[in-house]
């Protein structure tokens, strides 16, 4: 069993990945600015997720206060401001950021390592433990986290992908 | 010219198609595919000049599409555009006929690099 991922990643760290994530995927102009780590506040909202299973198992977790899903879709798919975007848009949105994120924090961990692919609802989360690293942002005054949180083992996902 | 763009994710593919837009691949021809299965079929019915495949796909791996390709007698230029890096999958790449490997995110420069020595 892998050391708790607390040992292996620092919010500083995954705020910088979600930084690089945000402008390139939702702006150039777009800033996260950083909350709190390496445990933030959790965020109520939509949730986003994929799974990590190798030496160290567990899930990456995207949460988006639902204030934002919708500022957020827009700016990703670049639609007007006008425009509403459709539950799929949203969701898909949250499911490639989720991904984008989750494989750069897979790339930071030790060892081989595989990816789920991305799911939205209710994420497979437990209570803060050692085993989570968790870091809180604002984007355009919504709150979000990004929460990293070992399986006690390798996580079960719907559609298992090997590599 | 023509690219057959394969992602399952709808937004992934769309900002793909942008990107190449941004890096001034203007004129070409877009063909999508949903995941490997679906570009493998398309690579045959399509004769794109270049395939930008996800890694990470349900019912076929990229990884696994170009190795079908391969094995076929296929030898279209073909480069992954994912979200995973790792050096364990640039070389398993490079070894299975990729011409490169670009991570998410990426940028219009990132494109221009990686593609221009192809579609010269």
């Amino acid at each position: 069993m892998s050391a708790p991922i607390t040992h292996l990643l620092d919010g500083e760290t995954v705020t910088a990945v979600a930084g690089e994530v945000w402008s390139a995927l939702v702006g150039e102009e777009e800033y996260l600015l950083p909350g709190f780590g390496p445990v933030g506040p959790a965020v109520a909202g939509p949730s986003s997720w994929v799974t990590v299973t190798g030496p160290w198992n567990g899930v990456v977790v995207l949460t988006c206060e639902q204030s934002g899903t919708a500022d957020l879709t827009r700016s990703v798919l670049q639609m007007r401001a006008d425009e509403e975007p459709t539950e799929e848009d949203v969701d898909d949105v949250l499911r490639e950021l989720a991904n984008i994120l989750g494989g750069n924090v897979k790339s930071l961990l030790p060892g081989p390592s595989t990816l789920g692919l991305p799911e939205t609802g209710t994420p497979p989360v437990r209570a803060d433990d050692e085993d989570t690293c968790r870091v809180s942002a604002s984007w355009r005054g919504h709150d979000l986290a990004i929460t990293i949180q070992g399986a006690s083992e390798a996580p079960a996902t719907t559609t298992e992908v090997n590599k | 010219m023509k690219i057959l763009v394969a992602d399952d994710s709808r937004v992934m593919r769309q900002i793909v198609v942008r990107t190449l837009r941004q890096a001034g691949y203007d004129d070409v021809d877009i063909v999508e595919a949903e995941d490997g299965a679906d570009c493998l079929a398309k690579v045959g019915t399509e004769s794109p000049d270049l395939v930008l495949s996800d890694w990470n796909m349900p019912n076929m791996l990229g990884i696994d599409c170009l190795r079908a390709l391969r094995a076929q007698g296929s030898s279209v230029p073909f480069g992954f555009v994912t979200s995973e890096g790792s050096p364990e999958m640039r070389d398993e790449a490079a070894a299975a006929g990729a011409l490169f490997l670009i991570a998410k995110p990426f940028t219009a420069d990132t494109f221009r690099d990686a593609l221009d020595p192809v579609l010269a």
